[in-house]
């Protein structure tokens, strides 16, 4: 497996009225050509942030404050504004939560996927919209020359997003990022839009860079997970390691605090406290005054990033390590 | 019910967000200079006996005192009738700001109890209050002014209550769109579903939450009042001379604009310069009163 | 006992005003729909989007009125009281808002917030205000201090803590969840979840709980009643419907749960196409084009909600032929 996407050591900071709050704070990581990782937080985290950075959308208050992000061996943060552009859309697409508001409603469905195609492509009018239709087809809308001409109102949430997806696909980018792609469709249309998704990444060959709360939709796409916690990455692993050999405790209780269905005894397990905010961090390890496992060397001093086996780190003293 | 009364919170409340809003205020630089200028204006106009060289009013020894060019006497010139331009532009800004202030008085006061009535009560009482908004809009203002001016002789007065009388509309239509969408918010719900009555409900959770809506736009509007009385008293229409105001200025001393153009110029820059100073507040009140800057 | 009892629910809007006497089509946002709750249980209304559910309770606690249809709540015609008798009867039933957000008036303090239903129904007066707000937010796991401060110092868990001790303010015997937890973070949610339980049995308070979340209902409820598009379309005790769903669309539902285990692999678009527009419902059975079991007389007649065995009610031609 080839590297496509090496994220190192980046840094985005908001200015705020408080001053600079580091949202992603030297965050690293990679995604392989054709892989599935999933990146997995809670609001605030910093995970839409770290998504919004790699396609270089992030905007005032908001900037890029350190860190390289490599694509295909170029250093994106080193790019003209110009340069980007044929990146972003082309190479690198991405499809966002709100099918609604992400779609253009005074144009055609159709005609904006024909538009994403003609942005970087040279070809015909007529040869555009014949490839927008295969698109259609290709996430599976019915009949897709007649919903070629619908307008997204006159479509379904489940259908916008496809539409949204066919249009991030458009280019045949080489990784795609979906943040929280399903979070706001109908309970039967989430697994539609999984399943689609499983089966173009696998079909197109592409990396998908799964952005969500959700870990039931990460255990069913993604083939690596990575979880954030306020602003840092707290444990990486391949899926199925990360389900069965938790090793960090807000994992832990992440999985733990699922209502799952057929397990209906007892209360839930919770993790105490409140998601954190970025001027509220506790010294040391920034899950520490919700951790339930921590001790005192966790108020002292932040663990660094602990390999526990050769895909699987946790960012926790109580995985070894030298303080 | 007296909910306001006994609700200990309340004096603080108010206190805390107003201080929240204030200090997001003074760190916008265009809203500080905006109120700058407005304060001056004030100063201006409450001090204008004492800060003018010549009586406004009376007129000078023509010919020898007519159109004076700008120079040490006569800093911005005089007019015609020999008065002093730097006099008349300082004692006008009383009439601007006066019927500014009032006509803005009256304007949002009529269309925050239109807007709530329609916002609130909906259904008949809604479609008829917002039609006839509907046909007032649809009436040139300029014509409806100059048309009630010639009718009954102007007037400070008359002109102050025609210009909030003419301005109400956009303020209701402004309001009631806040009272609807504050309709629908759960908190509203909430409130009824506990049992609160319409009266409290408008007090507690409708009228705080619109209040910082109509100051912006109260501020926003006296700009917009300010030209118009100007472009009443261009037109001959506006405050009966010789109490000197902006507009009227600038049409006396548009005959001879081209041998004394100091005579339009400054108070022309007056007007420019008073507009701009309430947009400016207007704007930084709005950003910093925005409640969703309440973090 | 049964608390509320409503009876033959209809909610039906005009999609738009009819100006100029145009007829515009007709929603059935709730169409005939009888709900029973039984003192200290908790019901579990289980939909999509569109399905009227929040409708329904919209209806049930009266910020609007039915179309058609009577509620009787604690034995006395819940449809017939007006002004003040209305306000004072409303403190028996009370809701808890999905969104944490614009459930809470941003102008005032949390004191003023709880205290609202006491001052209306006169329950307490001067210094004892003050003292039972205090024992509410200690109920909800909030000090007493936050009493003076406002909703925009409290993150979303924390607020929806508060919406519920202001629902409890007034000492209701109904308490309403509409998606209580669904726009809150993984692991607050659990602690809202548990929150609410420990207060239904310490209290013995009665619960319609209202979600999309099958994992959660599962959890909190005994009795899950599923909506489709206005109408119930199975009803049941809660390990029956899990263990054995006797409707083609509750089966699909089930099945299309995402589930945290990357081990688990399943059919995940359980159920095909979209919820279908509420002003042009299918002929016949609504879910007759999603159904994988669907027969002639399904896309002609519309199947009654018949009862099969103890509790369970079921509304599928599937079974109506065998009863």
């Amino acid at each position: 497996m080839d590297t496509l996407i090496d994220v190192r050591n980046l840094t985005t900071v908001f200015e705020t009225e408080q001053g600079g709050s580091r949202v992603v704070d030297g965050v690293s990581f990679h995604v392989d050509s054709a892989e599935a990782v999933g990146l997995v937080g809670e609001s605030g985290c910093g995970k839409s942030v770290t998504a919004l950075s790699i396609m270089r959308l992030i905007s005032s208050p908001g900037r890029i404050a350190g860190g390289e992000i490599l694509f295909e061996g170029r250093n994106l943060l080193a790019l003209s504004e110009k340069e980007m552009r044929k990146v972003r859309g082309n190479k690198i697409s991405i499809v966002f939560q709100e099918p609604l508001t992400s779609l253009n409603p005074v144009f055609t469905c159709g005609e904006q996927v024909r538009e994403a195609i003609a942005l970087h492509q040279k070809v015909s009018r007529s040869e555009s919209k014949t490839r927008a239709i295969e698109m259609l087809r290709l996430v599976r809308i019915p009949d897709p020359e007649k919903r070629y001409g619908a307008y997204p109102h006159q479509m379904s949430g489940g259908m916008r997003q496809r539409v949204m997806i066919a249009m991030a696909l458009s280019c045949e980018p080489r990784l795609l990022i979906a943040d929280e792609p399903t979070s706001a469709l109908d309970v039967s249309v989430q697994g539609q839009v999984i399943e689609l998704l499983c089966e173009l990444q696998a079909r197109l060959r592409m990396a998908v860079l799964l952005i969500t709360h959700d870990l039931a939709v990460v255990a069913q796409m993604a083939s690596r997970v990575i979880v954030m916690y306020a602003g840092s990455i707290v444990e990486e692993a391949p899926v199925r390691e990360l389900f069965d050999a938790t090793a960090h405790p807000y994992t832990q209780g992440l999985l733990g605090s699922i209502a799952r269905l057929g397990q209906r005894s007892g209360p839930l397990s919770t993790i105490p406290g409140n998601v954190p905010d970025p001027f509220g961090l506790p010294p040391g390890c920034r899950f520490s005054d919700r951790c339930p496992r921590r001790f005192e060397k966790c108020s002292s001093a932040e663990p660094p990033l602990i390999d526990i086996s050769p895909a699987h780190r946790s960012r926790c003293w109580l995985c070894g390590g030298r303080g | 019910m007296s909910p306001v009364e006994d609700d200990p919170a309340g004096a603080r409340r108010t206190q805390r967000l107003w201080s929240q809003g204030w200090s997001r205020f003074r760190k916008n630089r265009f809203g500080m200079a905006g109120a700058g200028i407005i304060l001056v204006l004030y100063l201006a106009a409450a001090l204008a006996p004492m800060l003018t060289p010549y009586d406004p009013i009376a007129q000078g020894d023509v010919p020898r005192m007519r159109y004076v060019a700008p120079c040490m006497e006569h800093p911005l010139g005089t007019d015609k009738f020999g008065r002093d331009v730097l006099s008349r532009v300082i004692y006008g800004s009383r009439i601007s700001l006066m019927i500014g202030i009032l006509a803005v008085t009256i304007a949002i006061l009529l269309g925050a109890l239109v807007g709530a009535a329609a916002g609130y009560f909906g259904g008949a009482t809604d479609a008829i209050l917002m039609r006839i908004v509907d046909a007032l809009l649809a009436v040139p203002r300029i014509f409806l002014l100059i048309t009630c001016v010639a009718l009954f002789s102007g007037s400070v007065w008359l002109i102050i209550v025609l210009l909030g009388a003419t301005g109400w509309m956009t303020t209701a239509r402004l309001v009631r769109a806040q009272v609807l969408s504050l309709r629908n918010l759960d908190y509203v719900k909430a409130a009824e579903a506990l049992g609160a009555g319409g009266r409290s409900i408008i007090w507690r959770h409708v009228i705080p939450n619109t209040a910082t809506v109509i100051i912006v736009a109260a501020t926003l509007r006296i700009g917009g009042i300010i030209l118009t009385e100007a472009s009443l008293s261009f037109l001959g229409l506006g405050v009966p001379p010789p109490t000197p105001s902006w507009g009227q200025m600038v049409f006396e001393g548009r005959e001879a604009l081209l041998s004394a153009w100091w005579l339009s110029t400054f108070p022309g820059i007056a007007i420019a310069v008073t507009v701009i100073g309430f947009n400016l507040l207007g704007d930084a009140l709005k950003d910093a009163f925005d409640p969703r800057q309440f973090v | 006992m049964n608390i509320l009892e409503a009876q033959g629910i209809r909610k039906y809007y005009r999609s738009s005003a009819g100006l100029f006497f145009v007829t515009s089509p007709v929603v059935r946002a709730v169409d005939g729909v009888d709900l029973t709750l039984e003192k200290g249980k908790t019901v579990g209304l289980v939909g999509e989007s569109g399905c009227g559910k929040s409708t329904l309770a919209r209806v049930l606690i009266r910020l609007e009125e039915p179309t058609e249809g009577s509620i009787r709540l604690g034995g006395a015609d819940f449809l017939a009281l007006r002004g003040g008798e209305l306000r004072k009867a409303r403190r028996r039933i009370q809701m808890v808002f999905q969104d944490p957000y614009s459930s809470l008036n941003p102008r005032l303090s949390i004191g003023s917030t709880i205290a609202e239903g006491i001052r209306i129904h006169k329950l307490a007066r001067g210094a004892e205000v003050k003292e039972r707000v205090s024992r509410l937010l200690e109920k909800v796991g909030l000090p007493s201090s936050a009493s003076a401060k406002y909703p925009h110092e409290f993150s979303g868990g924390q607020r929806q803590r508060i919406g519920i001790a202001r629902a409890l303010a007034v000492e209701p015997e109904v308490l309403i969840a509409d998606e209580p937890v669904s726009a809150l973070d993984v692991s607050i949610r659990a602690q809202i979840i548990n929150l609410l339980e420990d207060l239904q049995t310490e209290m013995g308070l009665t619960y319609l709980f209202i979600a999309h979340d099958l994992g959660i209902v599962e959890h909190v409820s005994d009795v899950v009643v599923v909506m489709y598009c206005g109408k119930v379309v199975e009803q049941a005790p809660t390990g029956d419907i899990f263990r054995e769903p006797l409707h083609p669309y509750t089966a699909g539902l089930i099945a299309s749960v995402p589930v945290a285990d990357p081990a688990l692999a399943r059919a995940r678009a359980a159920i095909p196409g979209d919820v279908p527009s509420p002003v042009n419902l299918p002929s016949g059975c609504a879910f007759n084009p999603r159904c994988p079991r669907v027969m002639d007389i399904c896309r002609i007649e519309r199947p009654d909600l018949i009862q099969l065995g103890a509790g369970r009610l079921v509304r599928c031609w599937i079974h109506q032929k065998k009863a």
